[in-house]
């Protein structure tokens, strides 16, 4: 105990405090998103080059669009773990009908209309069994998605054969996989090599997505019974609030954007490996949603977040690869960053 | 540096505490003797809380100093302040429910030998220790298995096992019967002849005034005065509190009307509710009275659709006439029954949204179009904001940073929005400070001569004969008896409650 600190209270670290406490609580990972990008800027200017950085969205939009529908769902008080392992199922189903009606005589887009039909309809099945498993059921969200993590993994190998599924004769299935070219934008237009910009389709539907999630949770009804169930069942029982078919459609929802996710996915790839895609998938969702400051317990947090935890696990990635460190390790950096992540918002928090 | 002050054991002064947008206390100085009981008084809101939480390390203070035994301290946890002999008696005790009694009041200082827990010698330290608050408690049954009574005297021995001097006991008579409250005075009593002084925080004036040799009232943050006990009245109390003189408190109750509303028959859900039936008249305000454990909340939530109606076909509720689909607390409210719980901050309100969510929860749909008018819904709440005059700063604001008696207006409001028929209070003053309980009662009388019916569940039994029309006793899950005003009384009501012999109930 110092004397000056008896007169006063160390008013500094108070008024930091204070101040920290006012901030939104994704602040935090935006500072960290902008530092990495700054120092990794510096070290290898290739890193901010525009083809780099839409790389790392592209690359991050099949996740980021799960974890929209993830914040969701752990803004209501649950959890979802099951669809990292519904994503290579519902795709697996997509590319199993894209064969199946792909007939080289008739039109092509009719036979990839119903395999993109099949693959949401497979995540939006899944997503109302898991809602109902859990609104009706009783089921613990950890448990009743614990079993879709396990069972939808195994079926997709299963039907698979442990290997991938293939899209067979379809060539305009993975032109959904690209993007648009913005004209213009060949800078050196003498230079055959230099491609113009090309604008991932992907990318426009996670920014779609994110403001359609967005809209949903701040300006709907169905928004505000999220907050209000996360924040206290009881009382949003007692309030008269719908609290099982809340529950079924965020269930319904995320289900629903992991079919999507699995449509990026399939098309990127132009095949499904059933043993790897979206494998740990569950596990970066819920860790961009916290980094996004998302109140693990529910009740609080927002899109906005998620979309940067998104693209700060995406951008950590990235520089692993530029800054040429053992690639192995990225899971130890990502490890650090979200308890980091977690320490700062509880350091936020009042009290 | 250091200041030697003489004989007050806590020395405060110019104690400010702010939180955000609020200064919760406005330099306060007071001083405490050794081995004294002195009671702290105030309305909600009114600092008490705050105070003692700084007294006992769980806030630090903005600005101002605390001396205790005569030496400048800085309380900077709860861990510093039992350094100095300090600790708290929580209103919500603090126990490891799956834990000993013994391993509860050791909790943290575990007696060991070899390193491992020792036991036999921790059950004998914590016998000895019970022992000091006379509880036969056998130290090694699982805290779980306590009442709550039993779990307070742990509490209790757990603060002088740790040689604590200063008790500050919060509310510590709200969660105990008229005869456990009797024998925690006692025990009071002999622990200052043991030379404990003890800071008695209580809405209770009586006991207040029982209990303590000086009493300190506060309001809005500051200290109002200081009175021995001898001089004080509860009357002269309540007038500091309030900082005016509490005239009529009861407003005057409009006749009922003769159109009955609401038709409950034969509504069961054992174990709690068996066969209970009544009738509600338009304007009428129907008391529920009964102790702890009667069936007045089961039976609300029964009729509320919040608990499930069954045995022996679980009865029916109609509102004129139409009959409401059990088990449904959306079909209730979309009827016109509102249910204002008892549980405020788990049921009645949702902890962590703002004023203007919380008001406009149930009748969201109003309020969409698809999209949610935010303007339009903060403009209603500011609406309630200035007829019930609650103390908030905006709409925005989190409930939790109101007053316990603001945040019951807003309770209130909520139901108000959906203009209900049937209004089921349950315990709308509870918690509730006294400027906030007259505006409750007003209001009540307000909706009743609106022609809605009410229901009032209440453990304190002037406000039911003040307020109410009829009264029902319920005991044991039944209704035993109904009581008009004119012949209602709080002995005639405590008979039928109690099951008094010889009472034909």
């Amino acid at each position: 105990m110092s004397e000056a600190g008896e007169h006063n209270p160390p008013r500094l670290g108070a008024s930091m405090l204070s101040r920290l406490r006012s901030m939104p609580p994704w602040m935090g990972a935006l500072i960290a998103l902008f530092l990495l990008m700054a120092i990794t800027g510096v070290f290898e200017p290739a890193f901010l080059r525009p083809t780099n950085l839409t790389n790392i969205v592209n690359q991050q939009s099949v996740v980021g669009v799960i974890a929209v529908g993830m914040t969701l769902v752990i803004i209501l008080g649950g959890i979802d773990l099951s669809v990292g392992s519904l994503l290579a199922l519902a795709g697996g189903a997509g590319i199993l009908a894209l064969n199946a009606r792909f007939d080289p005589q008739s039109a092509e887009w009719s036979a990839i209309g119903i395999a993109i039909v099949v693959t949401l309809a497979v995540g939006l099945a899944a997503g109302l069994l898991n809602g109902v498993l859990i609104a009706k059921g009783g089921i613990a969200p950890f448990i009743a998605t614990l079993g879709g993590l396990v069972a939808y993994r195994s079926a997709a190998t299963w039907i698979a054969n442990g290997g991938q599924f293939f899209v067979e004769g379809s060539r305009s299935f993975r032109e959904l996989g690209r993007g648009i070219p913005i004209p213009g934008t060949n800078i050196a237009p003498a230079d055959a090599d230099v491609k113009p910009y090309v604008l991932p389709y992907s990318i426009l539907v996670f920014i779609g997505i994110a403001l359609l999630g967005s809209i949903l949770l701040n300006r709907t009804r169905y928004g505000r019974y999220v907050y209000a169930i996360g924040c206290s069942e009881r009382a949003a029982i007692y309030s008269a609030v719908p609290v099982a078919r809340i529950k079924i459609m965020t269930y319904a929802l995320i289900g629903l954007a992991t079919g999507l996710a699995a449509v990026l996915n399939a098309t990127r790839y132009n095949s499904v490996n059933s043993a790897n895609a979206g494998l740990l998938m569950e596990l970066e969702a819920i860790a961009a949603v916290v980094i996004g400051g998302t109140r693990m317990q529910g009740g609080a947090g927002g899109i906005l977040g998620t979309v940067i935890g998104v693209i700060l696990l995406g951008v950590i990635r990235n520089v692993q690869v530029m800054l040429g460190f053992e690639s192995h390790a990225s899971g130890v950096v990502m490890g650090v960053i979200i308890i980091a992540a977690v320490l700062f918002q509880r350091l936020g928090r009042r009290e | 540096m250091t200041e030697v002050l003489q004989n007050p054991v806590i020395e405060v002064r110019n104690l400010v505490k702010e939180f955000p947008g609020v200064r919760a206390l406005d330099g306060v100085s007071l001083s405490i003797r050794a081995g004294e009981v002195h009671g702290i008084v105030g309305e909600n809101g009114a600092g008490k809380s705050t105070l003692m939480k700084i007294l006992s390390g769980v806030y630090q203070p903005t600005s101002g100093e605390i001396a205790v035994r005569g030496r400048k301290v800085h309380l900077r946890s709860v861990h510093d302040a039992g350094g100095h002999g300090i600790a708290m008696i929580h209103q919500e005790l603090n126990l490891v429910d799956s834990l000993s009694v013994a391993d509860n009041i050791f909790l943290g200082r575990e007696m060991t030998r070899l390193r491992m827990v020792d036991g036999r010698k921790t059950r004998a330290e914590a016998a000895r220790h019970l022992d000091k608050v006379q509880a036969a408690i056998d130290p090694g049954v699982k805290v779980s298995a306590l009442s709550v009574a039993q779990q307070q005297l742990v509490e209790i021995a757990k603060a002088l096992s740790t040689n604590a001097s200063i008790l500050i006991m919060d509310e510590p008579t709200a969660v105990l019967s008229e005869r456990e409250m009797k024998s925690l005075f006692d025990l009071i009593s002999r622990l200052k002849s043991r030379g404990v002084t003890i800071l008695y925080i209580s809405h209770h004036l009586s006991e207040v005034l029982r209990i303590c040799d000086r009493i300190t009232v506060m309001r809005d943050g500051r200290l109002v005065k200081t009175l021995d006990a001898k001089e004080a009245s509860e009357r002269e109390l309540a007038r500091l509190m309030v900082g005016r003189e509490l005239r009529e408190f009861f407003p005057p109750i409009a006749p009922a009307g003769s159109e009955i509303l609401l038709q409950v028959d034969a509504v069961s859900s054992p174990p709690r509710v068996h066969g209970a039936s009544f009738e509600l008249r338009q304007g009428e305000i129907l008391g529920f009275a009964g102790l702890i454990g009667a069936g007045r909340t089961e039976l609300a939530e029964a009729i509320a659709g919040l608990r499930r109606r069954h045995g022996s076909g679980g009865g029916t509720v109609c509102l004129r006439g139409d009959k409401i689909e059990a088990n449904s607390p959306r079909d209730a409210v979309a009827r016109g029954i509102a249910y204002l719980s008892e549980d405020r901050k788990g049921r009645g309100l949702t902890m962590g949204m703002g004023v203007a969510e919380n008001i406009t929860l149930v009748s969201l749909r109003r309020y969409c179009g698809p999209m949610l008018h935010r303007k339009r819904e903060e403009e209603a709440a500011r609406g309630h904001i200035e007829r019930l005059r609650i103390r908030a700063r905006s709409p925005r604001q989190k409930i939790e940073t109101l007053s316990g008696g603001n945040q019951q207006k807003v309770a209130v409001a909520k139901w108000l929005e959906v203009e209900p028929k049937v209004l089921i209070l349950d315990e709308p003053t509870r918690g509730v400070d006294v400027g906030a309980k007259r505006e409750i009662y007003e209001l009540i009388a307000k909706l009743a001569a609106e022609g809605r019916g009410c229901i009032f569940i209440s453990s304190e039994l002037p406000e039911l004969l003040g307020m109410c029309h009829r009264i029902c006793v319920m005991r044991g899950g039944r209704i035993v008896t109904t009581l008009n005003r004119s012949e209602a009384s709080e002995v005639l009501i405590m008979r039928h409650a109690a099951g008094v012999k010889g009472e034909a109930a």
